[in-house]
């Protein structure tokens, strides 16, 4: 990661962390998981089949899927779906290495 | 478990047409109760940024009737229930919802609007599972709803006016675009300008972004198209390749960029869970985009009570969804008893025919040809959920599992998570291909209840 990918110039809601896989990462109250977890450059959030078949979010809207974690301990929730909020605990699902 | 919510109308989705449906019905004194699995208001056409502190950064808006709408949402008439997501209709209009993700909710309404938008459809490629293949939308909602660029750098590829549109945000919120493939030719976009007298303002929308991607000297390449996407765990690189006229594919032509987002989108296509599920009658027309729901001039559907508006009746975008939206809430004010003005109801109509047309133009210039459905290798997974490849269906196709249907008990494709969301218009498509029929004899895969996974605790609590 070597650049922000927060776009500049936008007031954001206060700052607050997630905590992933153990990994504790910046975001912003109002902003969903997936783009928090962009922003922290983490794309491989699944599984399909193997565990050489990585996955992560497609639509960004809801529809595909790909996006489910276990968040705040209830399993399969959608990323892209999901306001973030202070110490939200999230856990990626299928053994991810 | 919350049983028998009585309204005199419920609204699923509130996106353009169920808010301005919304309105009006309000406006009428009626008991008006909307619904949308989405913690936010406007759909997905009216992004915003979820703080309020920013100015509005709502795009592609300037076209009348949508410009005033903004700020309607702001203030709609009744508190939208937010996180909702309905996962059956029965045919007394009796809704299950489940709510916030842990509370079963049942309503009866007097009638139903449906106006549960669109989704994005795609053409299938080697390694388009890796990680950091995004759909357009998903790259637009990262920018619009969250501030985020999806990436670095990326390649955008697909077909239709939205990439474009997507392309240009990206640019102007710096992102660093290194190639478009475009699958539709130059003339194509040439070809809109004969449709501009009523659409004056979308074409002046379309213009601005192809200049702004024209001024940022990213190559624009028209009759390209990703060969394949590689990488070890993640997306590493993109290769996109030259088509001729028939969409084949030209060999010699490949282009290899290093990138680690490849944003992806071949159009779109109506959510037509609830209106199948309910039993509404469906019909296929290539110009509104394919399957939609089959209404009458009063927006309702085949079954009495069940109205819908918006880009389940045929994709064309906002401007139709708005002016449906009104239709379908004087259609219900009609149904219920109350008075309508004929005269608006004439002008609306009027509208209609005009951004119908507009509609009809870009779905035929953006109906992906059967060829490139045909010409997708064998390995490449097209239901995402159940991994079954393209060499999977072909093989079952040939043993007789020629529909959605009997692919379904046949090889599991469309019985994962997303229910064939995703690969559902994909294997339409394919079948329709491989077999050499029509796309409208390729029934849609049957819908049930529930149309979306929940929780056995939510029906517990």
């Amino acid at each position: 990661m070597n650049r922000d990918l927060r776009i500049p110039g936008i007031i954001r809601g206060p700052e607050i962390h997630v905590t992933v896989n153990g990994r504790k990462i910046t975001a912003f109250q109002g902003e969903t998981l997936l783009a928090a977890l962009t922003a922290a450059g983490m794309k491989t959030l699944g599984i399909g089949q193997s565990h050489d078949d990585t996955r992560g979010a497609v639509c960004g809207m809801g529809v595909c899927y790909q996006c489910l974690m276990t968040i705040d301990g209830q399993l399969d929730q959608r990323a892209c779906m999901t306001v973030v909020h202070d110490g939200m605990t999230i856990e990626t699902q299928g053994d991810l290495p | 478990m919350t049983l028998g919510i009585k309204c005199d109308t419920a609204i699923v989705g509130a996106g353009c047409a169920g808010v301005v449906a919304a309105h009006i019905l309000a406006d009428h004194g009626l008991d008006i109760l909307v619904m949308d699995e989405t913690p936010h208001t406007g759909g997905q056409s009216l992004r915003s940024l979820p703080w309020p502190q920013n100015p509005s950064i709502f795009t592609g808006l300037n076209r009348p009737g949508i410009r005033r709408l903004p700020g309607r949402i702001k203030t709609a008439p009744v508190p939208i229930m937010h996180r909702t997501q309905v996962i059956g209709i029965d045919g007394h209009l009796e809704i299950l919802a489940e709510k916030n993700g842990k509370e079963i909710i049942c309503i009866t309404p007097q009638a139903v609007l449906l106006a549960t938008g669109a989704r994005e459809t795609f053409v299938p490629f080697p390694g388009w599972t890796l990680p950091g293949v995004i759909s357009t939308g998903a790259a637009q909602i990262l920018m619009k709803g969250s501030g985020i660029l999806p990436a670095d750098n990326m390649v955008a590829a697909g077909l239709g006016p939205f990439l474009t549109a997507v392309s240009a945000e990206y640019l102007s919120n710096r992102g660093r675009l290194l190639s478009i493939a475009d699958f539709g030719k130059m003339q194509g976009k040439l070809g809109m300008l004969t449709h501009g007298f009523h659409q004056f303002s979308k074409l002046l929308e379309g213009t601005r972004y192809l200049a702004k991607i024209l001024g940022s000297k990213v190559p624009f390449h028209h009759q390209t198209m990703v060969l394949e996407a590689t990488g070890t765990k993640e997306l590493e690189r993109v290769v996109l390749a030259r088509v001729d006229n028939q969409g084949k594919i030209i060999a010699g032509t490949g282009k290899i960029y290093t990138t680690g987002c490849l944003a992806i989108g071949w159009g779109f296509a109506p959510n037509l869970e609830l209106p199948l599920q309910a039993g509404c009658a469906i019909l296929h027309d290539p110009e509104l985009g394919g399957w939609v729901t089959a209404v009458n001039d009063a927006f309702e559907s085949s079954i009495p009570g069940i109205f819908c508006a918006g880009e389940i009746t045929g994709i064309a975008g906002a401007s139709k969804s708005i002016i449906e939206g009104e239709l379908a809430a004087r259609g219900i004010l009609e149904k219920l008893g109350r008075e309508v003005d004929e005269n608006r109801m004439a002008v609306l109509q009027r509208q209609r025919k005009h951004v119908l047309a507009f509609g009809a133009y870009f779905n035929r210039l953006h109906r992906v040809p059967d060829t490139v459905f045909c010409a997708i290798p064998d390995t490449v997974t097209i239901c995402r959920c159940e991994n079954i490849t393209m060499g999977d269906i072909k093989t079952a196709v040939k043993k007789g599992y020629d529909t959605p249907a009997l692919l379904k008990k046949a090889l599991r494709c469309g019985m994962g998570f997303c229910q064939g969301r995703t690969c559902g218009p994909v294997i339409n498509r394919i079948l329709a291909a491989v077999t050499n029929r029509p796309a409208g004899d390729i029934p849609m895969l049957p819908v049930r209840m529930p149309v979306k996974p929940v929780s056995v605790r939510s029906f517990l609590q």
